[in-house]
């Protein structure tokens, strides 16, 4: 079903349920999932505005696709509640398979059927006009540079093209809620560029999207919203200036000296004042500081003091690893 | 309805391209019964009348229970292969999946089945249209009552298609072997008819017969074979729905 007949839908469905018109395309209260004894979600809440994209960051195992296969009703939660424009997952899954789509991680499957043919079959699922079905396969496969890859069997297709297909599906589909589990992995950088902006039409058709990835400069390039992922739980969610502000300065200065950074150097730095947080390897210091313009000023006269000599300064803002560093004490590309 | 027909012809077109299979199908069964069926139909002719008839039936019903474990290595394989994933998220109720699957096991069965069938019925001088019908809707009624046991079956051995082959291996062992098949129940020892009624093969196999004419002597109430083969289609398809429905899962995710 398409977005335009979906809004109708949403509060025909709310309606008959019962229930008030949800603010929340997307919400879960309190969602758990274990496997065995292995908690891949625990406790989460976690809601998504109609229209916007979330972008789930977070590490491998930190639970994303567990959550994005419980919202696409594949998996069932162990405890708690997952509603999808109002619907819920576990009582009404076939109502909630007709408003999303979702792009898998691993695109896998169909080994002996040709793109063109997989899609055509996508679209008679999901009610495509049969009118404009072609039409629109034939678009969507040549803004993806699919088209010359049409009649390839799968089995054949690079891992990029292949990703490039699941995209397609939920591009052909313009769903109510699409999701795309890490959308651009295998994919060159040409490629990641296209299925990005591509998500954004499709956001700006009407779409609501939820995109998880573990890419910083995805995140950076998609997001209305990111929620941070760890270990099954959320740790924030807000806009990405918001979420680099909440980091102890707004800005990060890293400093090269001509020797190693001595310990009473960095003790000095510490003590000019104001809210910064220090660190150091070898030659290079690393500095959060809320206001880099206030604070190098002061820091090269102490180092000048101090007989360390910089041989060059670099002023960055912080990057969402940063920013996932920041709120879970771990790096995006450090194990679970 | 139309979506889970949408299913159903994807799954069919996927198995009518896989024609060798079907031809090899026939070939086996004609080459089984030309040589095996006709050798021990010598062999037996002295007390049960018209064996090679019999013996095709049996041959044709674990035709109908290799196709309904098809179905099941089939939905394994969706797993394995990243399919079922994909599946269970279109826009079809999972009773809806399970139908598809379903079509998909009884087509498989029908292709395989009906040229041995009127092979057998021809050679045999009893080729007519009625008997040829109600012969195919028993194995239909098996084929279905066969899926839904396999389908449910499947998801015991999600984990590995492996284990699925090897628990495939033990039951067929048990439900080929201890039915009536290749031999009719009176004869069988004591100690072996008790098994044999609580195989389903037994039951499709009599019903089979008793349709197409042969000496009721020899086969199973026909009122309680049909009975039983009917409610085999409908608890095993209504057990496999609820656990497509409560338990199935199509991929574990971190």
């Amino acid at each position: 079903m398409s977005h335009s007949e979906s809004d109708s839908t949403f509060l025909t469905l709310t309606r008959i349920n019962g229930r008030s018109p949800n603010l929340f395309a997307v919400e879960t209260i309190n969602l758990s999932k274990k496997y065995g004894k292995t908690d891949a979600l625990r406790g989460l809440n976690f809601t998504v505005n109609e229209g916007e994209i979330m972008v789930i960051l977070g590490p491998n195992g930190s639970g994303k696709t567990t959550l994005l296969m419980i919202l696409c009703t594949i998996l069932k939660p162990t405890s708690g509640t997952a509603r999808v424009v109002g619907i819920d997952v576990v009582e009404e899954g076939t109502k909630v398979r007709e408003v999303m789509g979702i792009a898998f991680q691993e695109a896998r499957g169909f080994w002996r059927h040709k793109p063109s043919s997989i899609l055509k079959f996508h679209a008679s699922m999901f009610d495509i006009d049969p009118a404009k079905r072609q039409d629109l396969i034939e678009r969507t496969m040549k803004d993806l540079e699919l088209w010359e890859s049409r009649d390839k069997m799968f089995m054949h297709l690079s891992g990029g093209q292949a990703k490039r297909l699941e995209t397609a599906k939920v591009l052909i589909q313009q769903p109510k809620l699409a999701i795309f589990d890490e959308p651009t992995s295998q994919v060159d950088l040409r490629g990641k560029r296209k299925i990005w902006d591509k998500i954004r039409e499709l956001r700006d058709q009407g779409s609501t999207i939820i995109v998880a990835t573990n890419e910083v400069r995805e995140a950076e390039y998609l997001a209305d919203r990111v929620t941070i992922l760890h270990q099954g739980q959320r740790v924030v969610c807000d806009t990405i200036p918001k979420l680099k502000d909440a980091i102890a300065g707004g800005d990060i200065v890293e400093v090269d000296f001509e020797d190693p950074v001595s310990g009473r150097l960095v003790e000095d730095l510490n003590g000019l004042g104001g809210d910064v947080s220090l660190s150091s390897e070898g030659n290079q210091l690393r500095a959060k500081v809320s206001r880099a313009e206030d604070w190098v000023p002061k820091m090269t006269s102490a180092s000048y003091i101090a007989g360390a000599k910089i041989a060059s300064i670099r002023i960055t803002e912080p990057s969402l690893d940063d920013v996932f560093l920041h709120f879970t004490g771990k790096g995006l590309l450090d194990q679970p | 309805m139309n979506r889970v027909l949408t299913l159903a012809a994807y799954n069919v077109r996927i198995l009518l391209s896989e024609r060798t299979w079907f031809v090899l199908a026939w070939a086996l069964f004609g080459l089984q019964i030309a040589v095996y069926g006709s050798l021990m139909s010598k062999l037996v002719s002295t007390t049960v009348p018209n064996y090679l008839f019999f013996y095709g039936v049996g041959l044709m019903v674990i035709t109908v229970f290799d196709s309904g474990a098809d179905v099941g290595r089939h939905f394994v394989e969706h797993a394995h292969e990243g399919e079922l994933p994909y599946f269970l998220s279109l826009p079809v109720s999972r009773g809806g999946f399970l139908a598809a699957q379903a079509i998909y096991g009884v087509t498989n069965t029908m292709i395989k089945v009906l040229p041995p069938l009127i092979g057998v019925l021809w050679f045999v001088g009893d080729l007519t249209i009625q008997g040829a019908v109600f012969a195919l809707i028993s194995m239909f009624l098996l084929g279905l009552g066969i899926t839904g046991i396999m389908v449910s079956m499947s998801f015991i051995a999600f984990k590995s298609v492996d284990i699925y082959s090897a628990f495939l291996a033990g039951l067929s062992a048990l439900i080929v072997r201890f039915s009536t098949v290749f031999y009719p129940l009176i004869f069988m020892p004591s100690f072996y008819s008790p098994i044999s009624v609580f195989s389903p093969l037994t039951y499709g196999a009599d019903l089979t017969r008793w349709v197409l004419g042969f000496d009721p002597n020899f086969l199973i109430n026909p009122i309680f074979a049909a009975a039983v083969v009917t409610g085999v289609a409908v608890g095993t398809l209504s057990l496999s729905a609820r656990i497509v429905d409560k338990v199935i899962e199509g991929v574990k995710a971190a």
